[in-house]
């Protein structure tokens, strides 16, 4: 163990890794700054430059850029009091606010020096779990693999955000859309419709990169300005650090309390820093400065945001299924290597799961020592308007998806699913379990016909491991069955400890017309994929259509909700006060439905998507950049002409060099055939 | 001083509204209500306006405050600390032992916690 260890600690001193690890470091940081990116982005926009690369140097890179997502994301939140990803926000309320006191240098040295702490003891919880978990893991078989990938996409789709009903249909739909493609037991295409092209399945990046990364620039593009506020840093770098040393049970708690979070799927650097943050409070006996400026309030969260991507890493790698969506492309990633997540990596790639666990540790100390380096850099960046990154980003994740598969089709699907993105994230659908399961489709259903075929009838359900799963998988819809219950019955205002982030606006377009719109596609997805299925061999058909089966009843309930909540709002009251009452909540409710600025704008967003794409399939993609950049600049996010000259430019030498330096492809356009 | 009232759209909380009033008026403190309840069912603006006419009446002054915390019992522990209350009121119902160990228990924390006297109120009285 010690021995692979140390193995895997001299491989890093190959200089061709380090440049990996250094590059990815540096990619993460920067991404960090972009909001909405996050780690999701970060491992999205590097996952395609990784195909070429040996998967030592891959996993170097992306997971360089992982440990440190979290690290540069505060800067924005303490400087300007805009977070740079959700997780943030949880630093804004004590960071901001010493900001504004002109100590914005000591919330930042907390928070560097919490998320190095956090990356590395996140770092060393991974070390930890794999001598732990080796027994266990290696006494696991097919039925027990089964139950785990059910339960990675039952846990996310539980423990995520928002309503169960929603979770559980978006990780349902997500199996599905898993199964397109060739069936691993039959060999024969399912929902291909016919097209060559599908048959290999749906490509990963373009799924994930569709669904978070284009829905995050539609719903955020409208945001022309940056923030014009000026940056001071201040002084309190000597007293961030002492501050820091005096409360360093606050990062050891708050790095266990994010790799806790990290560990449970679904459950990500989000709500794990919330948690971090109401356990500062809670265990503080003087409660007066959170959100005035309390160092305690950012030294937990922050070391809780580093060391969730760690925790994710662990039922990752241990047991193939990922505890958060950019672990789950990690684990796309692998499989596209070979390398098989859970018994086998212990087994034979054990030196790979080491080498992670270095990168992620050195990576995290890089990271904040970068930081603290180029914080004035870092700072100028954020005060980018989002529109102008925007056009960059459109073209950067469109080559990206375009490099798996070298397919103009991956594309067009990408931005469709960037619309279906756009449509969860509004309506206040969880997306990452639809991701998860998205993953775990194809595992899920290899896993149950080697489980079905190497044991009798029913037997497997009776081992010890798989009735063990059961009992994880049933207890926490029992507890939201009990919470459900108590909330209907207004009997819980006593209920215990509340981390949970508050309500946000995150989905402004919950119970409207939209959310209707959404539960509809979902019925009809489930009631076509259970239709197409009968064509299909009865092996080939059997998962397809117990998914569909439970889609549709999920999906159903949930159109039944929406509709009879659209009745409901109709029907006048009687009763004078009611009515009157009624129609406040209709007035909000119509001025929500329909047609909002928001709705509005992703729509242009995703057409100007569409229209880049169609260039590209027309005049291939060095044109298409030419045309669209500059258009979508001066028209979209009114910059000056003087900044989309030169933004263009820039952009088309870089694409231009970019193929003689990376393995990567540009895609070509009906033009390029014919000349 | 003031005296903090946890208010809650339920018996209880109407309960440690009552017993808040009366000893804002016997100690002539301002009251201070703060929502403890899930989402935000807050009290009504026609009683709330009732309350304040009463209780400037008095010679008193009326202010409702949120915090920026999520846990109810933490956010009135603070804004008692921060406000300098002299008293917390809250109401509070008979929990299972099961059901506090599974849930855990807002009212609990508050007594446990608290920096300042709390007057806990039984709406269940016989």
């Amino acid at each position: 163990m010690l021995d692979s260890a140390m193995a895997a600690l001299a491989s890093l001193a190959d200089p061709s890794l380090l440049i990996m690890l250094l590059i990815g470091t540096v990619a993460g940081l920067i991404m960090g700054l972009i909001p909405g990116l996050g780690g999701t982005g970060a491992v999205a926009i590097l996952l395609p430059i990784t195909f070429g690369m040996e998967p030592p140097q891959a996993l170097a890179l992306l997971i360089g850029a992982l440990a440190v997502v979290h690290t540069s994301d505060t800067v924005s939140a303490v400087l300007l009091g805009a977070p740079g990803s959700a997780s943030a926000s949880v630093t804004m309320l004590d960071g901001y606010a010493m900001a504004k006191k002109g100590q914005a240098a000591r919330a930042l040295t907390l928070a560097f020096l919490s998320s190095m702490a956090g990356g590395i003891i996140g770092a060393v919880g991974l070390t930890l779990a794999i001598p732990l978990a080796r027994p266990l893991v290696l006494s696991f078989a097919s039925p027990e693999l089964f139950m785990l990938t059910v339960l990675g996409v039952a846990l996310a789709a539980v423990l995520s955000r928002g309503n169960i009903i929603k979770g559980v249909s978006a990780g349902l739909l997500g199996l599905i859309l898993g199964m397109v493609g060739t069936s691993p037991t039959t060999a024969e295409e399912r929902f291909t419709f016919g097209s060559l092209f599908l048959g290999d399945g749906l490509s990963l990046v373009a799924v994930a990169l569709g669904v978070f990364g284009l829905a995050e620039i539609a719903s955020r593009a409208s945001q022309r300005r940056g923030q014009k506020q000026v940056i001071t840093l201040g002084g309190g770098w000597g007293q961030g650090i002492r501050e820091w040393l005096t409360h360093w049970t606050q990062v050891i708690r708050g790095a266990l309390i994010g790799i806790w979070a990290g560990v449970l799927p679904g459950v990500g650097a989000t709500a794990g820093t919330w948690m971090a943050y109401g356990q500062a409070v809670a265990t503080a006996k003087d409660k007066r400065q959170f959100g005035k400026g309390d160092p305690r309030g950012i030294v937990g969260p922050e070391s809780a945001n580093n060391s969730v991507e760690a925790g994710d890493l662990i039922p990752t790698l241990l047991f193939g299924i990922p505890g958060g969506v950019p672990s789950a492309m990690l684990l796309g990633m692998l499989l596209t290597y070979g390398i098989q997540p859970g018994p086998s990596i212990i087994t034979e790639h054990l030196d790979l799961m080491y080498l992670i666990v270095w990168s992620f540790a050195i990576a995290s100390v890089l990271g904040a020592l970068l930081c603290f380096l180029s914080v004035k850099q870092l700072a100028k960046l954020t005060k980018v308007p989002f529109a102008v990154l925007a056009a960059g980003l459109v073209a950067i994740m469109l080559l990206g998806s375009f490099q798996e598969g070298g397919q103009l089709g991956d594309l067009w699907i990408m931005i469709v699913l960037g619309a279906f993105g756009w449509l969860l994230k509004s309506t206040g659908f969880p997306r990452a379990p639809f991701l998860i399961g998205f993953v775990l489709a194809i595992p899920l259903e290899r896993y149950y016909f080697l489980t079905d075929s190497l044991y009798e009838g029913f037997d497997w359900m009776a081992r010890p491991g798989v009735l063990f799963f059961l009992a994880i998988l049933i207890l926490p819809m029992i507890w939201a069955f009990i919470k459900f219950i108590r909330a209907r019955r207004h009997t819980n205002v006593d209920d215990g400890h509340r981390d949970e982030q508050p309500e946000d606006d995150e989905a402004p377009l919950k119970n409207s017309t939209w959310s209707l719109v959404a539960s509809g596609i979902f019925f009809v997805a489930f009631a076509a994929a259970f239709i197409a299925s009968f064509s299909f061999s009865p092996e080939a058909r059997l998962v397809p259509q117990l998914v569909s089966t439970g889609g549709l009843i999920f999906s159903g309930i949930l159109l039944f909700i929406e509709t009879r909540r659209r009745l409901r709002d109709r029907t006048p009251k009687a009763d004078a006060t009611l009515a009157a009452e009624a129609e406040g909540i209709l007035d909000t409710q119509t001025t929500k439905a329909g047609w909002t600025l928001d709705a509005k704008f992703a729509l242009k967003t995703f057409l100007w998507m569409t229209g880049f794409l169609a260039l590209t399939a027309a005049f291939g993609y060095l044109i298409a950049v030419t045309i669209f950049i500059p258009a979508f600049l001066l028209i979209v996010a009114r910059a000056r002409v003087k900044t989309a000259v030169v933004y263009t430019l820039v952009l088309y030498v870089v694409l231009l060099a970019l193929p003689s330096l990376l393995p990567i492809d540009l895609p070509q356009g009906w033009l390029n055939t014919i000349v | 001083m003031t005296v903090l009232v946890a208010y809650a759209p339920a018996p209880e909380g109407r309960e440690a509204l009552t017993e808040g009033i009366k000893e804002a008026h016997l100690r002539k403190s301002d009251l201070l209500i703060v929502n403890v309840g899930r989402g935000h069912h807050d009290l009504d603006e026609q009683e709330l306006q009732e309350l304040e006419g009463q209780l400037t009446d008095a010679g008193l002054a009326l202010t409702i405050e949120s915090s920026i915390l999520a846990d109810p019992g933490d956010a009135v522990i603070q804004i008692a600390q921060d406000r300098n209350a002299e008293m917390i009121v809250i109401g509070l119902r008979h929990r299972s032992m099961v059901g506090k160990l599974i849930l855990g228990s807002t009212v609990q924390r508050i007594l446990l916690d608290a920096t300042c006297p709390v007057l806990a109120v039984r709406s269940d009285k016989l």
